[in-house]
Order: structure tokens, then C-alpha cells, then sequence
């Protein structure tokens, strides 16, 4: 066998480094993704949110280019602050990417301060089902049959409504909404969760209560509550009026949207990669399916839809930060 | 309904569905007996596994879980002093005594048996409740919550025998710890300083380590030699004595049972409250002449949290389903699991999924009895890590404790609050204050507010709200009757002619 020359040797090398290099940049290249992706919940796990994600993840993972997992990460601290802040914070690279509380990230800045992170700077991917409308309810023991009983009863005294903590939701969806419709209200607050407030309504410790609608439903279905009013611009529920019908169409502007984002500055393509993913797999048989059994309207949005509805609810919310930050 | 039951019960009994439950029973025993960890922890690392499986399936598998969390932490609780889920705490006032005294093995024995026979008598109560489950989860508003936090304060402060001041001293301690954070009624932090971490208040569990786990092992290096000093008996370990011990003892068994069922229907109250205060009202109800030895290794305070605790986990399910109110961490991950599967708690569960329930109810309560077997068969083995000497023991558990502590969320900032009550944990040992009072502070502190400023505004800063409610009226008179009862005592003693005990309660 002819020896193995230093000549050969420099050869092969000068042969092999460009093949390298080449490899390299074409790995690079050869498109996002390449390695596992962190969808960061900012929830405990088993919440609403969480399980939005952990049913979307895994279907997302067909519709990437690449064979890689999108892994939920739970990161619930507080109020839902600490994973916002770092998912500003992460290399946009498009291996972070998480879900976000809209309007419930505005309002916990409003309690904690803007600090650690500006909501407007995030790069958007896209959204988790349709915005969810909120509607007026109340026990279905209750003397009040209608929205108009209901009126008359605030003309009388301030209606009782239980509500979740101020840096809830619910919270400012029930400010908001009472302001709109008119209601004198004494809150009773500090309900843990989207369900305990609801069911305090059906128990009889407040008059009535402003729920979203697929919490209501479930209890409407089992026939323990009673739905007065719809905030929707046409209502779904019959017999019951809506904020046109109310004359209140801003009521309809009342949502808690479910928002993917990545961190502020990702590039273009990758935000595409991820975005038609996210959408194909709101569109997949399973979650479809799923979505329906638990009244989630799974319509998936363009990142320049969802920067215009962050834009939309921040002007929104901006208008009647006043009430909500009066302790 | 009886179709129903044993229709849970085919479906339970395939190969598939027993190899969960199975698996499901030994990582619920693993993560049950590791401090921080637990079934949260547990439930939602298998959550993801869960998909692929067929909804009855991933229910074999979570009632496997729940199953074994609770004897796992009891192994902890009574070798090491350290409560692997916080209910496990009461667990360890006695059982840590016992094998201090070389008796590890009676105690894990009595425990599992507990264990077991909890489960079942939970499982029975349940199942006859299950139909007015609704009715029940809606009796108790803010106002009975309040009442049944001060209930727990107060059992938990009379059974300081002879430590009355100390007793008030560390629970009101716990109770201003428990204030820290953000407040849910009117909104604003307090005391949290700035820090963001304390937003959500000391977090329960870290604390919890650092006052048992820590606190001991704090003590034990500064001691030295091993847990328990009594190799002979160690030795002499046997798997029946415990179980006779619990046969023995049964209107403990029983009492404890039936406490964990009914604190376990009542949402949001969790299982440290079932566990204290089925240890509480045990020692109440124990003969004058026998509680200065609860504290020191009495047997019965070991079987009454265990049986409280597998009891309350079964009625645990019935706020859970019927209402989709989590009854605690754990079945906050459980609620999440099941919307997955596409089972919606709520009325409805309980009309169209009841195979489904009565299936898990029967994959909880098999776990339950098989995690306690396997408890029993390890109970010599166990034993001797009493044996182990402190040198090697202290940096061990010590290391577990805070990795634990920091894996419940990951957060660094866990560690240090198991650091800091480590070290209170260890004064309080040293100058010999109860711990019990400041655990049932912590976690009632909170809710006991919360409920109290609801209640007000349900009434509009009535009073009469309390007794105005039937449920309130009952709690409010066993208040009266626990705080009298000790003087009651006492007087019919000085008729008696004897002399009335040294401490008023």
C-alpha cells in the first residue's frame, strides 16, 4: 500500500475543510428548526392555558419542516409574570416561544410595574382560538330571570358580583363590563380561579356573575345557571339580548385572547416557519375535535392580525385603566 | 348504579390498565417519598406520556399516582423526620419518635395499614356521596370556610399540652407569614418588599422542608450518632406488628377516615388541614392520662393523619369532578389531564363519564391498598436507615431536601426559604416550641382572611352572616365546645375529688 504521504495528508485536508465549512453553513441554513423548541407556559400546569398548549404542541410538531419536539415548559410564578419576563429575555431564535394572557399581561404590569418587559415589543406568532366573549349570569335559583330584573334590581341596590382578584382577567372584564352595562356593583372579590368565582354565583354568595363563555356553558348545560346577557355582538345564547341589542357594541371588544409570541426582534422566516405551523395544527382533525368538545372556536391568526389585536387591546384597555387600577 | 360500579371495575381489570395503575403506584411511591416532589410533580411530568392513551387508561394511570404519593411520604416522614408531601407532616410529630425509639418498622407498618384502610373506608364514603356530591361541594361558601379555618386554629392550639403560650406564639407567627404576598381581595403586595418572588407568598412546601427535614437534620448533626439509638430493636422489626397495632387502635382508623372524607369533599381545604386536625381531634379525644405522650412516639398519632390522608384523597375528587374546583396542586394537574381526554369536570361529568369516575375511584383505592403492601414489604430494610449514622445521613438528606426544594418550580429563591426555616425550625426544636401550630398557620392564614373579607361582603358587614347559615352554626358550636372542653374537663375532675390537670388546655 503506497505510504500516506504529508503531501496527501494536506490534500485531503484542504479537500475536507471547505466540505466542512459548506456542511456547516448549510446545516445553518438548511433551516430552522434543528433542535427541540421551549413553549413556555406562564401558568401552573393544568390550567386553562396550559392545557390550550399541551393539546397544540404535539400536533405542531408534524407541520415543522424538521423532525424536532415543541416541549411545554411551565413557568408559574408571579401572577404569570416571571415566564413573560423570560420569554422577553430569551435568544430570539426561535427556539422559545410561548403563550401569553391577553388582556391579563396588561393588567399584572399595571400591579407590578412595567419593568421587566414591553408587551408591544414581542414578536407575534399567532394566536390559540378565537378570543373568548364574556356574558352575564346568574344562579339558576335566582329570582332574577332577566336582564331587565337585573337592572331593577341595581336601581334598588348595587348588585353583588363575585370576581376573581384585581390582577385577574375576570376582574377586568367584570369592571369593564358593569361600567358598560350600566350596573351599580359591590364586587365580592378574591375567588381563586375561573371556575370558583362562577360557582360562588350558583352557590348564592353574589347576585350574579360575568364569566367567558365556554366556563358558562359548562354550566349551563348541566342547568345550574342562567344566562341574562351576552356581551357578544350577536348573541349565541336565545332569548338573550347582546351588546347590540344593549346598545353597548364596545362590550363586544371584552375578550381574553391567547396569544403565541417569541421574543422581540426573531427573524421573518423563522416567525413564518412558526406561524403556518401553529395555524396547520389549529386546523388538525385532533384539535379540532377537541376544540369542540370544549366550545374553543380554534381559529388560528397571522402574526400581522394578532400585532393589530395587541394593538387594538391596548388602546382598549388604556381607556378604562383608571377603574381597574382603583384598589 | 351498580352497573356502573362494576363497570369501572371491568374496565379497570385489563392488562393494560393494571400495568399503569402499576407503574402509576411506583413513581407515585418514588415522587410521594422525595420532599418537593409529589403528585403534582408526578401528574405533570406524565401528562405529555398520557396522550397517547386512551382516556380510561390515563385514569388507571393517575389513580395509580394518587395512590401512592401519600405512603411514600409517610416512609420519609417517619425515617428522616421529613414530611414528603405536606400532609405527611402530622405523620412525623409521631412517627419520627417511634423510630427514634428503634421503632421504625412499627410505624411504617401502622402507617400503611392506615393507608389502606383509609382508602377503603374513603372509597365506600364516597361512593354513597357521589350522587349528592353537588349538593354537598355548594353548602360551603366563604362563610363555612372561615369557620373551619378557625376550627382548625383552635384544634390545633388546644392540643399544645402545656405549651399554650408557645403555641400562640408560633401559629400567630405562621399567620403573619402567611399574609406575605399579594393580597386577592383588595389587591397590592404586602411585605413582600420589592421582592418578586414573594408575590405569591412563602411558598408552603420549601417552608415545610426546611422546618422538618432540615431543622432535624440541623439537630441530629449537632447530636450525632443515628436516628435511633436502639439497634436491638430495630433489628427485631416485623412487618404484622404495625398492622396489628392499626386493628388494634380502630376507632383511631376510623375517626381519622371519616375526618379526611369530609375535609377532602370541601374544596380548597387540602390535606394538611385533613391530616392535622384528624391528628388534633385523636389526641382531643384521648384519655387524660394518655396525651402527654402524643408528640413522643404514640402509635395512634401515626395511623390517625395516614388514614385521614388516604381518605381525604379519594373525597378529594368529588369538588374536583363535580365542579372542576381542584381540591388542591394536585388535583389542579389531575382537572388538566382530564379536559385533555376530553372529559370536562363539571355537572356533566358526573352524568356522562360514569364508568369513567367509578374506574378511577376503583385504580385510586387498588393503589392505594397495593402501595401500602409494598410499604409493608419494605419495612425492614426501611427500618434500618434508622441505623445509618449521621455523618453519612445528615449530608444526604440534606442534599435531597434542597434539590427538592428548588425542583418544585425551579426556582432558587425555594432554597433559600428552606434555608431560612431550617434554621427557625432548628431554634424552635432546641427551645422546644410546636411546630404543628405554625404548619396549620401557614396554610390556613391566607384563606382564612380571604374567606373572612368575602364573607363580609356577601353580609355587608353583618355578623349574623354566621349564624344565620346551617353549616356555620354547626362549625361555630364546635369551635365553642373545642375551646370549653378542657375547661369543662377540669371541673368535672374537681368534683370528681381528683385534681384538675396542671394546664387548662
Amino acid at each position: 500500500m503506497p505510504k500516506f504521504t504529508r503531501r496527501d495528508l494536506v490534500k485531503s485536508a484542504s479537500l475536507a475543510a471547505p466540505a466542512i465549512l459548506l456542511s456547516r453553513l448549510a446545516r445553518g441554513a438548511a433551516a430552522f428548526p434543528t433542535k427541540t423548541i421551549q413553549f413556555v407556559i406562564p401558568y401552573a400546569p393544568g390550567g386553562g392555558f396550559d392545557v390550550y398548549v399541551r393539546v397544540v404542541a404535539p400536533v405542531m410538531e408534524k407541520y415543522l419542516p424538521n423532525k424536532v419536539s415543541v416541549v411545554p415548559m411551565n413557568v408559574a410564578a408571579g401572577g404569570g409574570s416571571r415566564g413573560v419576563a423570560q420569554l422577553y429575555r430569551a435568544k430570539p431564535d426561535g427556539y422559545s416561544i410561548g403563550i401569553l394572557n391577553i388582556p391579563g399581561m396588561f393588567i399584572l404590569q399595571q400591579q407590578q410595574g412595567a419593568g421587566a418587559y414591553d408587551l408591544a415589543k414581542f414578536s407575534w406568532i399567532g394566536a390559540i382560538g378565537e378570543g373568548e366573549r364574556y356574558v352575564i349570569s346568574v344562579g339558576a335559583k335566582s329570582p332574577l330571570k332577566t336582564f331587565a330584573d337585573l337592572k331593577a334590581l341595581s336601581a334598588a341596590r348595587p348588585v353583588k358580583l363575585s370576581v376573581t382578584g384585581p390582577e385577574g382577567t375576570a376582574y377586568a372584564a367584570t369592571m369593564i363590563g358593569s361600567q358598560l352595562l350600566g350596573l351599580r356593583t359591590q364586587l365580592i372579590t378574591g375567588y381563586k380561579g375561573s371556575v370558583d368565582y362562577v360557582v360562588a354565583a350558583i352557590r348564592g354568595d353574589s347576585d350574579a356573575v360575568i364569566a367567558a363563555i365556554p366556563t358558562t356553558l359548562r354550566f349551563v348545560r348541566g342547568g345550574t345557571i342562567r344566562v341574562l346577557a351576552s356581551f357578544e355582538t350577536h348573541s349565541s345564547f336565545p332569548g338573550v339580548p347582546d351588546a347590540t341589542a344593549l346598545g353597548q357594541p364596545e362590550l363586544d371588544k371584552i375578550t381574553v385572547e391567547r396569544l403565541v409570541a417569541a421574543p422581540p426582534g426573531l427573524a421573518p422566516d423563522i416567525q413564518n416557519t412558526l406561524s403556518a405551523a401553529l395555524a396547520k395544527a389549529l386546523a388538525d382533525p385532533t384539535v379540532v375535535e377537541w376544540a369542540k368538545q370544549n366550545d374553543v372556536i380554534m381559529r388560528s391568526k397571522t402574526p400581522q392580525e394578532t400585532a393589530q389585536l395587541i394593538g387594538q387591546q391596548r388602546v382598549f384597555f388604556d381607556k378604562w385603566k383608571k377603574y381597574l387600577t382603583a384598589g | 348504579m351498580l352497573e356502573m360500579w362494576l363497570g369501572g371495575i371491568q374496565g379497570l381489570m385489563q392488562v393494560n390498565e393494571l400495568a399503569f395503575l402499576m407503574l402509576g403506584m411506583f413513581i407515585g411511591l418514588f415522587f410521594g417519598a422525595i420532599p418537593g416532589l409529589g403528585g403534582a410533580a408526578a401528574l405533570a411530568l406524565l401528562m405529555p406520556l398520557t396522550f397517547g392513551l386512551e382516556p380510561f387508561t390515563a385514569l388507571a394511570l393517575s389513580g395509580g399516582v394518587m395512590g401512592g404519593v401519600p405512603m411514600g411520604g409517610s416512609i420519609t416522614a417517619i425515617l428522616l423526620n421529613t414530611p414528603g408531601s405536606a400532609p405527611n407532616a402530622a405523620t412525623a410529630i409521631d412517627g419520627y419518635p417511634l423510630a427514634q425509639q428503634g421503632k421504625a418498622g412499627l410505624a411504617i407498618g401502622a402507617a400503611a395499614s392506615a393507608n389502606a384502610i383509609g382508602g377503603i373506608i374513603g372509597t365506600v364514603s364516597v361512593l354513597a356521596i357521589l350522587p349528592i356530591a353537588k349538593d354537598i361541594v355548594l353548602l360551603f361558601g366563604p362563610p363555612e370556610f372561615f369557620l373551619l379555618a378557625i376550627l382548625g386554629l383552635v384544634i390545633v392550639s388546644t392540643t399544645s399540652r402545656g405549651k399554650l403560650l408557645r403555641g400562640l406564639i408560633t401559629g400567630g407567627f405562621g399567620l403573619m407569614v402567611a399574609l406575605i404576598g399579594y393580597n386577592d381581595v383588595s389587591g397590592g403586595e404586602r411585605f413582600t418588599y420589592g421582592i418578586e418572588y414573594l408575590w405569591d407568598g412563602v411558598h408552603l412546601v420549601p417552608a415545610l422542608i426546611g422546618l422538618f427535614a432540615v431543622a432535624e437534620m440541623i439537630n441530629l448533626s449537632i447530636k450525632g450518632g443515628s436516628v435511633s439509638n436502639n439497634p436491638a430493636s430495630v433489628k427485631i422489626t416485623s412487618m404484622t406488628s404495625g398492622l396489628l397495632e392499626t386493628f388494634r387502635h380502630w376507632p383511631t382508623v376510623i375517626r381519622g377516615s371519616l375526618i379526611g372524607t369530609v375535609v377532602g369533599a370541601v374544596p380548597g381545604v387540602g390535606g394538611v388541614v385533613a391530616s392535622f386536625l384528624s391528628y388534633s381531634m385523636t389526641v382531643q379525644a384521648a384519655k387524660e392520662s394518655e396525651k402527654d405522650s402524643f408528640g413522643k412516639g404514640n402509635i395512634k398519632g401515626v395511623i390517625a393523619p395516614e388514614a385521614a390522608i388516604n381518605a381525604k384523597d379519594c373525597s378529594a375528587l368529588i369538588p374536583t369532578l363535580a365542579f372542576g374546583i381542584p381540591g388542591g396542586v394536585e388535583m389542579a394537574v389531575f382537572m388538566g389531564i382530564l379536559i385533555v381526554h376530553g372529559m370536562q369536570p363539571g355537572p356533566l361529568m358526573l352524568v356522562d363519564h360514569q364508568v369513567e369516575i367509578y374506574g378511577l375511584i376503583w385504580a385510586l383505592t387498588a393503589s392505594c391498598v397495593l402501595a401500602s403492601f409494598v410499604g409493608l414489604l419494605l419495612v425492614r430494610p426501611l427500618a434500618r436507615v434508622t441505623l445509618l449514622d449521621s455523618q453519612i445521613l445528615v449530608p444526604l438528606v440534606l442534599c435531597v431536601a434542597f434539590a427538592g426544594s428548588y425542583a418544585i418550580d425551579m426556582t432558587i429563591e425555594n432554597v433559600v426559604i428552606t434555608a431560612i426555616f431550617g434554621v427557625i425550625g432548628y431554634l424552635m426544636i432546641r427551645f422546644d416550641y410546636p411546630r404543628l401550630t405554625i404548619v396549620i398557620a401557614l396554610v390556613l392564614g391566607a384563606s382564612a382572611e380571604r374567606n373572612f373579607h368575602q364573607s363580609m361582603l356577601m353580609s355587608d358587614g353583618k355578623w349574623s352572616i354566621y349564624v344565620g347559615r346551617p353549616i356555620c352554626l354547626l362549625l361555630l358550636a364546635g369551635v365553642i365546645v373545642l375551646l370549653t372542653l378542657p375547661l369543662a374537663r377540669g371541673i368535672s375532675q374537681q368534683f370528681a375529688g381528683r385534681k384538675p390537670s396542671a394546664q387548662g388546655g
